[in-house]
């Protein structure tokens, strides 16, 4: 079948998941603190993580239409799919935005110009952490992606139907591609400063985009080889065979490891200088959120990186569903751990302003001694996970709403027989 | 690996199809193939000669294992037992900066470890030749190669025949 059909039982499971999310996010907001910082860090967390995904899905198709890739022609409208979730990507961010103009929450300790105002180090940053560079960096860098986005979806199915063999059609999608490339590498970075990172507004690394950008990679990736596996058992995509599910696991397995570099690239150099503006971020994880920091590189390196070491690993269907959940819910934590202890920083010192009147100062003494357990930051609670499943459901709702409207094979593309007959495994069978 | 030389009947072919397909009729027709070289590996081709998966990625792993023990305990030894330092206020033992290194004597240990293994098993070191049946199929050309030692005319005939009817471009004899 080369024609997905969008059907009503799916529809309904996953509009089902989208109203647990949000029966999840209304609960988190009755029974939170006054500032509503868990409905608030929850949000902002599930926003960054699936836009970010929708963000890499381009950047991969990009990458790949630049660098002449042929085997991921067959799998290539998935990601098309993907980013084009960046528009209701850009509409999740925009509640954030409005919320940094009216108060609403206290996840950007920047965006308390009371802080502002007797914080030198706040100061210092003030010419790029400010609502107005908040708001326009996010407009026209989201909206500069969904403007490429649109744009290589829109040659792609056109090339359906007015494409050629020859390379004459395609050549724009290549234009278009290796533009957007040097785009995605300031944008995406400049992005990730402004959602993530200014979550903890003292303290910086410059390795911290690179880092967090191959997260949403991983994430991408793991995603892609369940939604390909999903798709197949619904009998779709049926050329897409282990082969390709083979070079989906190399990406997973390679960018693990990447991740991992770059995580510790930046914790070692950190940890090596011991310069204290920098070392609270990780001292501060590490004390108050173990299970948090070490988990992090359990599910994010040591499970993928036994799992997929060998060959015929990524060939098994089963092990590859197993391994791309893991990773998945893996990465979700790692962002989880980026904004959680940072933001809920931020509210205590709030809160203990606010309250400081009633005598409940106690908040604020944050470093010294352990931080209080508290579910939905020290770990993710049920309420987390639920969230979770309600933007997956929203993101997948988008994606296979995108998904029907255009071939699944791209007929015209003159890489569809390289991808036909993509073969890797050296031992395998000549047939399939 | 016996040093007494061979006669090798051999024919070589000019494209890999050929070759996929000769390969298949000598196994129909019982032909016991001595061995096949292509200038590149070719898919599928290794499951008709019956050759199993290289365990050289097994052996990788335990050299690399060995370089990760190697240079954790080692530096383990050194900086807690042998001779302590304080380096930058860090503690004697600071796994962190062990990280690097340890990476770095895994990478160092399999890949030595491989190279050695592999030359070894094929029979190759420095000042060794292997003697080749014809420069080309490094090149552009596939070769299947039957020993004849021994052979009678009759049984040079029948593999000629078979090098005939499957397409060789050309059929030599070389003692090697």
């Amino acid at each position: 079948m080369n024609q997905f059909t969008f059907e009503s039982r799916y529809r309904n499971v996953l509009i089902g998941f989208m109203a647990l999310g949000l029966l999840c996010l209304g609960i988190t907001f009755a029974i939170d603190d006054e500032l509503h910082t868990r409905f608030w860090t929850n949000y902002l967390h599930n926003s960054v993580f699936f836009t970010g995904i929708a963000f890499m899905a381009l950047f991969i198709l990009a990458a790949f239409t630049t660098a002449w890739a042929g085997w991921h022609t067959l799998i290539k409208r998935i990601w098309e799919a993907y980013s084009l979730f960046l528009v209701p990507g850009l509409v999740l961010m925009l509640v954030v935005i409005a919320g940094v103009w009216g108060h609403f929450h206290h996840l950007y300790h920047w965006a308390d110009a009371g802080e502002v105002a007797k914080d030198p180090i706040l100061q210092g940053k003030s010419s790029f952490l400010n609502p107005t560079w908040y708001t326009l960096g996010t407009l026209i860098i989201v909206g500069i992606w969904i403007l490429f986005a649109w744009k290589m979806r829109q040659l792609s199915v056109d090339e359906d139907v007015n494409g050629t063999p020859e390379f004459k059609h395609h050549h724009r999608l290549r234009i278009w591609a290796a533009a957007f490339l040097p785009i995605a590498g300031f944008s995406s970075a400049a992005i990730i400063w402004q959602w993530v990172m200014s979550v903890d507004a003292h303290w910086y690394s410059t390795l911290y985009a690179w880092y967090t950008g191959a997260s949403w990679f991983v994430s991408a990736i793991a995603l892609t080889i369940l939604t390909i596996i999903f798709l197949k058992g619904q009998g779709y995509l049926e050329n897409v065979t282990a082969e390709h599910l083979h070079d989906l696991g190399k990406y997973l397995f390679a960018f693990s490891i990447f991740w991992t570099y770059l995580w510790f690239s930046q914790f070692m150099l950190i940890w090596y200088a011991n310069v204290g503006e920098e070392t609270v971020y990780f001292f501060e994880r590490r004390e108050n959120y173990p299970v948090l920091f070490y988990g992090n590189l359990i599910i994010n390196f040591i499970a993928p990186f036994f799992v997929l070491m060998r060959n015929d690993t990524k060939r098994k269907y089963g092990t590859m569903v197993f391994i791309s959940i893991v990773v998945f819910f893996g990465h979700w934590w790692d962002f989880f751990q980026m904004i959680k202890p940072g933001a809920r920083h931020t509210a205590m010192e709030a809160l203990a302003h606010h309250g400081a009147h009633e005598g409940a100062g106690h908040a604020a003494e944050t470093t010294g001694h352990a931080l209080e357990f508290a579910m939905g930051f020290t770990i993710p609670g049920l309420l987390e996970l639920g969230t979770m499943l309600g933007f997956l459901a929203f993101f997948l709702f988008v994606v296979f709403n995108r998904l029907s409207r255009a071939s699944l094979v791209p007929k015209n593309d003159p890489y569809l027989q390289e991808s036909l007959h993509h073969h890797v495994e050296i031992h395998g069978d000549e047939g399939h | 690996m016996s040093k007494e030389s061979k006669d090798v009947l051999y024919g070589l072919f000019d494209d890999e199809q050929i070759l996929l397909n000769a390969v298949d009729r000598a196994n129909d027709s019982h032909l016991d193939i001595m061995d096949v070289y292509t200038p590149f590996p070719v898919h599928g081709l290794d499951p008709k000669l019956g050759l199993a998966e290289s365990r050289l990625h097994i052996a990788g792993f335990v050299y690399g294992a060995i370089g990760t023990l190697t240079a954790f305990l080692f530096m383990t030894w050194v900086f807690t037992r042998d001779w302590p330092i304080i380096f930058g206020g860090k503690p004697y033992w600071s796994v962190p900066a062990f990280i690097p290194i340890t990476f770095e004597l895994t990478v160092l240990f399999a890949s030595i470890g491989m190279v050695v293994s592999f030359y070894t098993v094929c029979g190759m070191a420095p000042g060794i030749t292997n003697p080749t049946l014809d420069d080309r199929i490094t090149d552009d050309k596939f070769c299947i190669a039957f020993d004849v030692t021994g052979a009678d005319e009759a049984a040079k005939d029948k593999l000629k025949d078979f090098f005939s009817q499957s397409g060789a471009s050309e059929v030599n004899m070389k003692t090697i």
